[in-house]
């Protein structure tokens, strides 16, 4: 339960931040300010690159998907390759499908009660108010681009999720990347590309699994 | 009414598969010549797949499987990745070493990782124990049988139809893994197949993802 948990924490964070990244962020070390401009996004979608590091690999492990996210709550994170896999959040209700005989099917390893918990605790992150999650600390570092760092407050994360980085480009005002530290050895980047904003989404993007 | 007690005796029989006879070849020199089916790794490689468990037939999730293994030392590093690039499990175990780096659950039991790098070193390694005997299954399928030091019975059978398989059996012939490599030609790892006979059963289906020689490392 705690496993899965922290799983949906892990893959909503990375979305979280794909939403905060075209914020007007000129006063970006106020999180008032993000507040405010968090409101303006109601789409985005972009595809991603995730490169896997860990010691036993010997060059990252390297997955391809597409991000879908429509205000207030409905998200489609899902992978191309090299395993296809869907987590979708609609109307209260999240699930995560696996590509099995060439169909996708629902993940049957529960979890569901989990995901309903740390949606609960992204809709607070939706709002822009990272420094007002108990979960995390957050800090802006501004450069020439602009870096977030979340660091785990509470213990339940403690050995899972070391930091989290967000890097946002001050040119294009979009995210760049994302940095999940596990361990010293052990991260996760991702890159964002063909970011799009406020672009309709077909709902069935959120109700169709194939 | 009478039928249900046979059918349960039936199912029971089947469910538990016990050590089959081997007819070994007519004359000692035909055994001596017969080779043994060897699907196991011949030098360090690293593999990387897409692992399927099923309960009952029935899918329950995939996950990234990260294995690598060096035969000759008997040295194997493996780890459990789910697709967002979760590390939920990580491990490595040496000839008689065993050392868990991270175990989140549900792969936190004591007996998971143990149990893990047994199966892994049942897929890719030639058994540790001496051959007992060569020969022929009923079926006919060529067979070579290991005797374990924990008393572990370990078939490696070939068939022409079936391609290559592996099953552990324990001391008292009781079935408890099954092996099978479902690609006949190219990189035999591309499927794997390995059946668990455990108080529940289950199944994971491997599919490759990638595999490359271990050089230097």
């Amino acid at each position: 339960m705690r496993t899965r948990c922290n799983l949906y924490i892990f893959v909503c964070i990375i979305g979280i931040f794909l939403v905060l990244g075209p914020l007007n962020y000129a006063g970006a070390n106020d999180f008032e300010q993000l507040r405010k401009d968090s409101v303006k996004i109601k789409t985005i979608q972009a595809h991603f690159v995730q490169k896997k590091s860990m010691k036993i690999l010997s060059r990252p492990l390297i997955s391809e998907g597409r991000f879908y996210y429509v205000a207030p709550d409905s998200f489609r994170w899902e992978y191309f390759k090299p395993l296809r896999s869907i987590v979708i959040a609609y109307k209260n209700n999240t699930k995560r499908y696996i590509a099995s005989g060439g169909k996708m099917v629902e993940d049957k390893t529960g979890g569901a009660q989990a995901m309903k918990i740390v949606l609960n605790e992204v809709a607070g992150w939706m709002s822009g108010k990272f420094d007002q999650n108990p979960s995390f600390a957050a800090t802006i570092n501004e450069g020439a681009n602009t870096r977030i760092t979340l660091t785990p407050a509470e213990k339940s994360m403690t050995g899972m999720i070391e930091k989290i980085e967000i890097t946002l480009s001050k040119k294009t005002a979009t995210v760049q990347s994302v940095k999940i530290t596990e361990s010293s050895n052990n991260f996760t980047q991702i890159n964002f590309d063909n970011v799009e904003i406020n672009k309709a989404i077909n709902p069935s993007v959120f109700q169709d699994a194939q | 009414m009478k039928g249900i007690p046979l059918l349960i005796l039936t199912i029971f029989l089947f469910s538990c598969q016990t050590l089959p006879l081997i007819n070994s070849p007519v004359s000692p020199a035909n055994e001596k010549a017969l080779t043994c089916p060897s699907p196991f790794l011949k030098e360090k490689y690293r593999l990387v797949h897409a692992i399927e468990t099923r309960v009952a037939g029935d899918t329950q999730s995939v996950i990234i499987g990260v294995t690598l293994a060096d035969p000759s030392t008997r040295f194997v590093s493996c780890a459990i990745i789910t697709a967002e690039g979760m590390v939920l499990f990580e491990a490595e175990s040496g000839q008689d070493t065993l050392k868990v780096n991270r175990a989140l659950p549900p792969f936190d039991s004591a007996d998971f990782a143990k149990n893990m790098i047994e199966d892994i070193k049942l897929i890719f390694f030639t058994p540790e124990g001496k051959i007992q005997k060569k020969g022929n299954l009923p079926d006919g399928a060529a067979v070579c049988r290991y005797l374990e030091g924990n008393g572990d019975w370990i078939d490696v059978i070939t068939d022409k139809s079936e391609g290559t398989a592996i099953k552990r059996y324990s001391s008292a012939g009781i079935l408890k893994r099954h092996v099978k490599f479902n690609k006949t030609a190219g990189n035999i790892y591309q499927s794997i197949e390995l059946q668990a006979n455990e108080a529940f059963n289950y199944s994971l289906l491997m599919t490759l993802i990638e595999a490359q020689p271990v050089k230097n490392e």
